[in-house]
Formats: C-alpha cells, sequence, structure tokens
C-alpha cells in the first residue's frame, strides 16, 4: 500500500471533484480517494503496483490534468 | 519551497483569468444588455428586428464562446464523458440559448441569444467573485505554505555561504541572524536568543533559545546570533509535518456532508433529465416551444452544485487556517462533528497537565546519598522514561557503573545488576512483585507522596536503600483552562499511571475533581472505553504514549511539545503544549460546525426553493443565472464570516 498526493489543474465545481474522485476510484487497486476542490489536492491510497500514470490517466479522463504525483 | 511557490500561482493565475473574462465579457454583455433592457421596458429598437438580432449574435459570440470557451468545452466534453459537471449545465443551456438566435431567422422560436451572452456574463462574474473569495477562505493555509524559508547561509569548507534552502543537508551548520528565519529543524550549538515561534505554534511568547536547544524551521530569530545544526529537512521538518497534515485534513469528510455530497454527484444527470422533463411539458402543454426552451435553460442555469459541494468543504478550510494560525490542527473533519457531543474529557497527566518533565525533590537514604545516587542514576541512564533522565540529570555523573541483565517493567521500574548485587528500582506495586519489604519506608513514601511527588524505591539486593522523590509540576495555564472546560460543564477526568495520592495531589491544584490512577500506559485505551458508555469522551494526551487511548476516545486531541508533533495519533493536533490550546481547539470546532450547519442549510433550501420555481417558468433565465451565482457566493461569504467567531 502506498499514499500518493496528486495536484490537479482545472477544477472549478463541486461536481468537479466529485467526477475525479469517482473516476480514481475505478482505477484497479485503489483503495481510497478523497479529492479537495479547494486545495486541488487529491489523496489515493493504492496498491503499490499501481503506477502513476494510471492515476493520470484517470484525471485526465474526467477533463482535468494531474500536474503532479508525489509520493507521501 | 519552489513547489509552494508553483501552487500559489495556480490560485492568483486562476482569479486573473476569471477577471480577464469577466472585463471582456461585460464589453460585449454590456450594449446586449442596453438592447435588451431598450426594448422590453420602452419599446424601443435601435434597428430594425433582424439587425437587432444579428448583433446581438455577432456580440455575444465572443462571450459565449471565446470567454466562455472554457466553460463550454468542459461542459461538452462532460457530456460526452458522462463525468458531468456545473459546466456541463451552463453549457448546454448558453449554446441553446444562442441557437435560438440563429433558428429565429427562420421563424421557429423566440430569440435568446441576448440572454445566452448574460447568462454567460454573470456566471463568469459569479465565478470570478467566488474564486476571489475562495482565495480569502485559503489565505491562513496559503500563507503557512509560504512559511518556509527560501535560502539559508551555512558553513561549507569553513567559509560562509547562502545556499537555497533545497540543498541543506542533515548535519549542516547553519547561521541565523538577528530577523532573520532559521531556515530548518534544529539543535542549537551556540549562540543565545529569543525565538518567535507564534508562526507554527500558536505561542506569542518568544522562545529562549541556547545550546541544545531545539529550533524549528521557519520560526523568526529576534536578537542574537545562532548557530544551528540542521536535524531535518525537507518533508521531514515539523513545518512540513504541519502542512502535510492541514492539506490531507481537507480532503477528509464531516459525516453531516454524506448526504449533500450524494446529491452533488447525481445533481447534474438529475437537472439534466428535469430540464428535458420540463421542456416537453411545456411544449406539450401550452404548445408554445419558445416559452418552453426558455424554462427548461432557466431549469439548466439556476441549478448549482456547488453551494451544496461547497458548504462544508469552504467552512473546514476556514476553519483549519483559522486553527493552523493558533497552532490547532484539525486532522480530521470528523472530529469537528463529534466534538459537538462530547461530554466527557479525559486528561492524561503527565506532559498534558504537568510540564511532563519531572525533577528530583526530595532523596531519603539510609547509605550514603551519593551511593545511592550513582547505583540509581547508572540503572536509569538506560532508560528513557522521564522520571529517570530526572535521575541522571540529579546525579550528573561523570562515569557508570556497568549494568547487566538490565530490564524495563512497564509502569512499574527497572532492575538489573551491578557487579553481583541484583538492583530494582520502582514503585510499591514493583516492591511487593518481588518481596521486597517497604515497611520501615512507608512513612516517608506517604509523606511525598501526600504533596504529590513520585517515589522511586531503590533497593539492593531485596533491601531497601533509599527513596527517591520526583515531582513534576503544573503548567502554568493547566489551572485556567480547567477552570474554563469545567465552566462549559465537561466533566474532566484525570488519568495517569501515578498511585492515587500522588494523582489527586495534582487534580486537586488544578480543580480536577474526578481521577483515575494507576493506570498502566497499555490499560489507557481501556478506561477510555468504559467512560465512553456513560457519553462521547475526548482523550487528551502527547501521542507518543497515548496513541491508544486517543484512537479509542471519540475525539482524540494531541498535544506537541512544542519541537515535535504526533503526527498520526489524534483527530486534532495542538502545535504547543498548552492546554488552553484545547479550550480554542473545542470553541473552534463547535464554531465550525455551526458554520457547517449554516452553510448545508441555506444550500439545501436555495435549491429546493429555486428549482421548482424555474421549473414552474417563474425565473427569467437571466435571474436565474444570478440567483445561482449568488447562491455559491453566499456560501463561501458565509463561511469567511467564521473569522468572526471568539475561538
Amino acid at each position: 500500500m502506498k499514499k500518493v498526493k496528486i495536484t490537479i489543474e482545472g477544477m472549478h465545481c463541486a461536481s468537479c471533484a466529485n467526477n475525479i474522485e469517482r473516476s480514481l476510484k475505478k482505477v484497479s487497486g485503489v483503495k481510497g480517494v478523497t479529492v479537495s476542490l479547494l486545495t486541488r489536492k487529491g489523496f489515493v491510497e493504492c496498491e503499490d503496483s499501481v503506477s502513476d500514470e494510471e492515476l493520470k490517466k484517470a484525471v485526465a479522463r474526467t477533463g482535468y490534468k494531474a500536474l503532479a504525483v508525489e509520493k507521501e | 519551497m519552489n513547489h509552494n511557490h508553483h501552487e500559489e500561482s495556480i490560485e492568483e493565475s486562476e482569479i486573473r483569468s476569471w477577471k480577464r473574462k469577466l472585463f471582456g465579457s461585460w464589453i460585449f454583455a454590456i450594449p446586449i444588455a442596453f438592447f435588451m433592457l431598450s426594448e422590453r421596458f420602452f419599446g424601443i429598437s435601435l434597428f430594425e428586428e433582424k439587425t437587432t438580432v444579428i448583433t446581438i449574435l455577432v456580440l455575444g459570440f465572443p462571450v459565449v464562446f471565446l470567454f466562455g470557451w472554457s466553460t463550454i468545452r468542459g461542459g461538452i466534453r462532460g457530456l460526452f464523458t458522462f463525468y458531468f459537471n456545473m459546466d456541463s449545465l451552463i453549457a448546454l443551456g448558453t449554446v441553446i440559448a444562442y441557437l435560438t438566435g440563429i433558428f429565429s431567422f427562420f421563424g421557429f422560436v423566440q430569440d435568446y441569444s441576448g440572454i445566452s451572452a448574460m447568462i454567460m456574463a454573470f456566471f463568469i462574474t459569479g465565478k470570478y467573485v467566488e474564486s476571489k473569495a475562495r482565495g480569502r477562505a485559503s489565505a491562513e493555509i496559503r500563507k503557512l505554505l509560504e512559511l518556509g524559508a527560501k535560502k539559508a547561509r551555512v558553513i561549507r569548507n569553513k567559509k560562509e555561504i547562502e545556499i537555497l534552502i533545497e540543498e541543506v543537508n542533515i548535519e549542516d551548520i547553519l547561521i541565523v541572524k538577528p530577523g532573520e528565519k532559521i531556515p530548518t529543524d534544529g539543535i542549537v550549538i551556540k549562540g543565545e536568543s529569543a525565538v518567535d515561534e507564534s508562526m507554527v505554534t500558536g505561542e506569542s511568547l518568544p522562545a529562549e533559545k541556547r545550546a541544545k536547544s531545539n529550533v524549528i524551521g521557519a520560526t523568526i530569530n529576534q536578537d542574537g546570533i545562532l548557530y544551528v545544526k540542521a536535524t531535518k529537512v525537507g518533508k521531514d521538518t515539523f513545518l512540513a509535518h504541519i502542512i502535510r497534515l492541514v492539506e490531507e485534513a481537507q480532503g477528509t469528510k464531516v459525516p453531516i456532508q454524506k448526504l449533500a455530497d450524494k446529491i452533488t454527484g447525481v445533481f447534474v444527470p438529475i437537472i439534466l433529465a428535469l430540464a428535458i422533463l420540463t421542456f416537453f411539458n411545456w411544449w406539450f402543454f401550452t404548445s408554445d416551444l419558445s416559452r418552453a426552451i426558455g424554462i427548461s435553460v432557466s431549469v439548466l442555469v439556476i441549478a448549482c452544485p456547488c453551494s451544496l459541494g461547497l458548504a462544508v468543504p469552504i467552512s473546514l478550510m476556514v476553519g483549519s487556517g483559522m486553527g493552523a494560525k493558533r497552532g490547532i490542527l484539525i486532522r480530521k473533519g470528523e472530529a469537528i462533528q463529534t466534538m459537538k457531543q462530547v461530554k466527557i474529557i479525559v486528561l492524561d497527566k503527565t506532559g498534558t497537565i504537568t510540564k511532563g518533565k519531572p525533577e528530583v525533590t526530595d532523596i531519603y537514604s539510609k547509605v550514603k546519598e551519593s551511593y545511592l545516587l550513582e547505583i540509581t542514576a547508572s540503572l536509569e541512564k538506560l532508560s528513557e522514561h522521564p522520571i529517570a533522565k530526572a535521575i541522571v540529570e540529579k546525579a550528573k555523573l561523570k562515569k557508570y557503573k556497568q549494568v547487566l541483565n538490565f530490564k524495563i517493567l512497564r509502569g512499574r521500574g527497572v532492575e538489573g545488576t551491578i557487579g553481583k548485587k541484583k538492583i530494582v528500582i520502582g514503585n510499591r506495586t514493583l516492591m511487593k512483585e518481588k518481596n521486597i519489604s517497604t515497611r520501615d519506608f512507608e512513612f516517608t513514601i506517604n509523606n511525598f507522596e501526600s504533596q504529590g511527588k513520585t517515589t522511586m524505591i531503590v533497593s539492593e539486593n531485596s533491601k531497601v536503600l533509599g527513596i527517591i522523590a520526583v515531582a513534576d509540576t503544573v503548567k502554568e495555564d493547566s489551572i485556567q483552562a480547567i477552570t474554563l472546560l469545567n465552566d462549559e460543564g465537561y466533566r474532566t477526568v484525570m488519568i495517569t499511571g501515578d498511585n492515587d495520592l500522588t494523582a489527586k495531589a495534582i487534580a486537586s491544584q488544578v480543580g480536577i475533581k474526578e481521577v483515575i490512577a494507576n493506570v498502566l500506559p497499555e490499560d489507557k485505551a481501556k478506561k477510555v472505553e468504559e467512560l465512553q458508555q456513560q457519553g462521547f469522551v475526548t482523550f487528551i494526551g502527547d501521542g507518543i504514549n497515548d496513541a491508544p487511548a486517543l484512537k479509542q476516545s471519540n475525539v482524540g486531541i494531541a498535544m506537541g511539545t512544542g519541537t515535535d508533533i504526533a503526527i498520526e495519533a489524534g483527530d486534532l493536533v495542538l502545535a504547543k503544549g498548552s492546554l488552553l490550546g484545547v479550550v480554542q481547539a473545542i470553541r473552534l470546532s463547535k464554531a465550525t460546525f455551526r458554520k457547517i450547519k449554516q452553510n448545508l442549510f441555506w444550500a439545501f433550501a436555495y435549491n429546493v426553493v429555486a428549482i421548482p420555481l424555474s421549473v414552474a417558468g417563474l425565473l427569467h433565465p437571466v435571474i436565474a443565472e444570478i440567483a445561482m451565482a449568488l447562491s455559491s457566493i453566499t456560501v463561501v461569504t458565509n463561511a469567511n464570516l467564521l473569522r468572526r467567531a471568539r475561538v
């Protein structure tokens, strides 16, 4: 298990955060997700096997951009 | 700190970009408003009808498709990917309204293109105001992110050079001049000065620092030059921990927001469906296609998930920011809600009510005092217990005796052998356990204990040699804080591993009536659990030894020691070790939760009233859009008003 912090660009409404949470949860190996619209950060708890790219893609799928994925 | 700098500019550039769009869109929207109003209220048409429509279409195009482009693009994409957001509603509303202008040439429908531009202009205005207000809401947290020093002065190759903070390594010797920020966490090796730590601990009085003092990065050196050896850098510093804690907390949920979150998740598709239904209904029953379009556009643009979705996080953010400024860190949103139900406050004694740094106050010895101290200190040197440290400090030995078979007997004492002598040092329980008689010492022990002192019974080969009394003094503001808690109607309980007498002496000093004494560290959580049967419990402890009890309690409050905080334990964390912080933390939690409830009420009320009104065709689309923008602005502004709360 690892914990990563994703900085996300382009969120501007409450549904946005909700959408990104939903999309990230669909990535296999992801256990927990919280996305804050206000701090533009997403915190993901997931298996070590989940790659940054997969997470970035999940964010991109909803129309937003993951600027950085950092391991906590 | 480059990275944090970057974040700052995202926020600012967002506000700047909305501002640009705001001016741009109104340059075109004002003439449109002028045409629309003059026609509507004065019946004056400047041009012939078709020319007016064309003019509005031309003027409206940049408003909707240039300044509103990011919204239109995001919204339409949302419609195709099924990740709907608020943009989807606005995009649909404005594009449909705009298209009516083109279709009006063929006589199908009334022209709504002016309205389309007005909706977009008001939407952008709302977003601009909201982004500004959001910026205010996060001001304290942003300040925290920027707090770190950017540069450091270090000694490298015997030369003093200035380097970027990222280049500082552990063990580097930093030179901090008066008025400068201490670059990173470290230990003073030379120099004396007062340091202002208020920015990270909330402590308003400057702390005196001299050799061996710990210093925190980002605090400000006031009057002397300090030579500091860096002990922590980058992600491991006190400030970095605080920042991470505050950032993470923003993503945590407050239980009361569950319903709002659920609604936000399905809000947009429901509104889309509702708008379609409204459209067909009106069209079918009135055969008025234009009216049906107008009304469904109102439905699309009045509905805003933002007020609902922002109600809780924005309040939490303002609350967290206010807390961070005072050294109160809210780790979990849930704690804010639970705090309201708490009836019992359990306080750990050592380090929480008291300074946690006991000192040797009395020595009663049957042998030479120096011998008693020598053997005691030699054993205690091997223990990390605060009482052990007090004894070691008192003895100040230059050389320690060699101790074999050393063992820590948790909550009771220590044992070991020196030469051929078996030494056992500890409390009465331990002596009883080892069948060591303390009969001749009972009077002395009781006398010390009645004064609230902890006694260490020192025995050699099962014979007691003497008693060392150690006392831990109450923190200056503990009495005031506990009085405040009692006055607010909390049942205050002190829990400690000390014996009844010691415990009661301290408790009566600070005004606590209930005492649970003789509790082994591992049993604290159990005691908390027992108390929970009588009501919600807040446990207050140092977070290092008390982690299980903190977790067990309904709201755990971990007290920092000033230079270190236990990150993982505690729902609320206090950076400075003052119980007054607990009083503040409780007040802040309650005030924040009140704000959350208010905001949720307004957000629900707005949607419950506004959506039916627009479905019923009672709201003009532009009025609907203005109302929508106001609803989210209200929520954010109301959250900002939390700052007025007395904490």
